[in-house]
């Protein structure tokens, strides 16, 4: 007894101490919360009064069937739909407690700090090594021989290393879907993001290639925030600690995954996670 | 008593189509392949046997004599052309592309602009080259020149670079943009070092397009920057300057042997400096291409 209760103090005194080191320890737990909002298209509600806050270093899935509005609330986020010209929101989201559309915010750093990753491998027309700085490059993080170490350091990251190590000059097209992938999450990585929004980003990849893009997912919590848009429900249930079920434009339920795959409380819910409609 | 079913027949009438097809495909590259190679042997055959090294050394003197006046002025002419529609043109074409798309700023003075290049592009080069005697060599006392030459094709040729850099720009797959624009990128940065870059074939095919049509122009040219048998100078108004496709009309009409072989030496050399123009624009795609999704 003696032992256990000694072993829990020694591990609360560390955990203590890890939180005095911890650079986010007095940031508001929730990354991201967003409140009542509602996305539209021309007019047309996509998705209309979500209420809802990520937790700093979780990873929250997204669920739901096609058309209900993830992707479009994804996108938001990092303000990929400012640019269509009919998109309009109501409501607000906010990173760190300041609102993502702020007058102090400014565009190009809130996508440094909220990366993307697509559905579809989309490596640019450039090396290896220059897809993986592109990003540094582009926001003066690095530069020279600096940009090899940061090249090397993700590709590590991301398991990638040994297999372009002598390749790092040729095209990124000759890597299989799967590596072009991890190589586009190294790209995301490199600019030192602190939330990453993942569309869908095995549905286009291999068994093999999506354990690995899971494996990695886990590995990159706590240190960063994750919010990913399946289809896969046994991606879902496998990485994500939250999960939230978009219906008909709706957020129906959100909550811990095992509770939304276990002990749904909305009868669609129920009905999506176990297979009755898609 | 027949065996042929009605899948067989089927089968049979698509083959017969796809042979017609190709038949008719195969006519039409014939049709195009035929005329231009005609021409090169043609060219080549009566410019070879009476070629002489010192054309490229000694000045014109009219019927007879070299055309290193001529070789240089042309070489001029398109290295100006290239220096004021290349810019011109690249930036129009940006502007259609990114700036005034139709769908972002509603009625769009794209539009606009855009039939006015097209317009432009439809006028007679000759049309346009009395405009620019009118206007720049005899309105502000330029005289045959270089700089109301080099003004007036390069009102030509506009339209292609700007055409081609538009296409060109617009094939840039979404999702490099939206890669780009997920990094944080700036719109001036991507456009430079990832929108441009895998653009560029088309950009260089434009070019390459207006440069051949500056090198082979006559009419405009004979309207603005006269003729003479010096050599280039430095100034841009005031000094008429020499051409290949000069030769290549004037000498042919002369009645003499002689001045038909310059004539021909003249065909022959354009065909070399525009060949070489395509070859260099192939190898600097292949160098900055090395990376395109394409090449694997």
């Amino acid at each position: 007894m003696d032992e256990i209760t000694s072993s829990e103090a020694a591990a609360r005194l560390i955990d203590n101490e890890l939180s005095r080191l911890d650079p986010d320890a007095n940031r508001p737990t929730n990354v991201i919360s967003t409140e009542g909002l509602n996305l539209s298209f021309g007019g047309k509600s996509i998705l209309t009064g979500v209420n809802m806050e990520f937790t700093r270093g979780t990873i929250t899935a997204l669920i739901g069937p096609t058309g209900s509005g993830k992707s479009t609330f994804l996108r938001t986020i990092n303000r990929m739909n400012d640019k269509v010209p009919s998109f309009k929101h109501e409501g607000d989201v906010k990173l760190d407690g300041e609102s993502i559309w702020g007058s102090n915010q400014d565009l190009l750093t809130l996508r440094r700090r909220v990366g993307m990753l697509f559905q579809r491998p989309n490596p640019f027309p450039m090396s290896i090594r220059d897809n993986v700085v592109a990003g540094v490059r582009a926001h003066r993080i690095a530069k020279g021989k600096q940009l090899d170490v940061v090249a090397e350091t993700r590709l590590r990251e991301v398991g990638l290393w040994d297999a372009v190590k002598d390749r790092l000059g040729d095209s990124p097209f000759r890597l299989s879907g799967g590596q072009q992938q991890l190589l586009c999450l190294a790209r995301a990585l490199a600019v030192g993001p602190e939330v990453l929004l993942l569309d869908e980003p095995t549905s286009a990849l291999d068994p093999l290639s999506t354990e690995s893009v899971e494996l990695l997912m886990r590995a990159m919590t706590p240190a960063l925030t994750i919010i990913v848009v399946t289809h896969n429900l046994g991606q879902a249930r496998r990485v994500s600690d939250k999960t939230m079920f978009f219906y008909e434009g709706r957020l129906v339920e959100h909550g811990d995954t095992a509770q939304i795959f276990e002990r749904p409380r909305e009868a669609s819910t129920d009905r999506y996670v176990n297979g009755l409609m898609g | 008593m027949s065996i042929i079913s009605p899948s067989m027949q089927r089968t049979r009438a698509r083959r017969v189509r796809e042979m017609l097809f190709r038949s008719a495909a195969m006519a039409s590259l014939v049709f195009v392949v035929g005329p231009a190679m005609w021409l090169v042997i043609e060219v080549v055959v009566r410019a070879v046997p009476h070629w002489h090294w010192n054309v490229l050394t000694t000045v014109s003197q009219g019927t007879s004599g070299g055309l290193e006046n001529a070789i240089l002025g042309t070489l001029v002419i398109m290295f100006g052309v290239l220096i004021i529609a290349g810019t011109i043109g690249i930036l129009a074409g940006i502007h259609f592309a990114e700036l005034a798309r139709p769908r972002r700023s509603g009625k769009a003075s794209g539009a606009v602009l855009r039939t006015a290049t097209e317009v432009l592009s439809g006028f007679p080069s000759i049309v346009l080259g009395y405009v620019g005697y009118i206007a720049l060599c005899v309105g502000l006392h330029w005289g045959f020149s270089l700089l109301p030459a080099l003004l007036i094709l390069s009102l030509m040729v506009v339209p292609y670079i700007a055409k081609a850099t538009e296409s060109a720009i617009r094939q840039v797959p979404t999702n490099y943009r939206e890669g780009a624009e997920a990094l944080g990128m700036s719109p001036g940065y991507m456009l430079r070092r990832i929108v441009l870059k895998s653009a560029l074939p088309g950009i260089v095919t434009g070019v390459l397009i207006a440069l051949s049509i500056a090198g082979g122009e006559t009419a405009p040219l004979l309207y603005t920057a006269g003729i003479t048998n010096n050599l280039p100078s430095a100034s841009l108004i005031h000094q008429p300057i020499g051409y290949l496709t000069y030769y290549v009309w004037t000498d042919y009409n002369q009645p003499t042997n002689e001045a038909h072989y310059v004539s021909y030496d003249a065909a022959l050399i354009l065909l070399v400096m525009v060949l070489v123009l395509l070859v260099t624009s192939r190898i600097i795609v292949a160098r900055t291409q090395r990376h395109a999704e394409g090449n694997r």
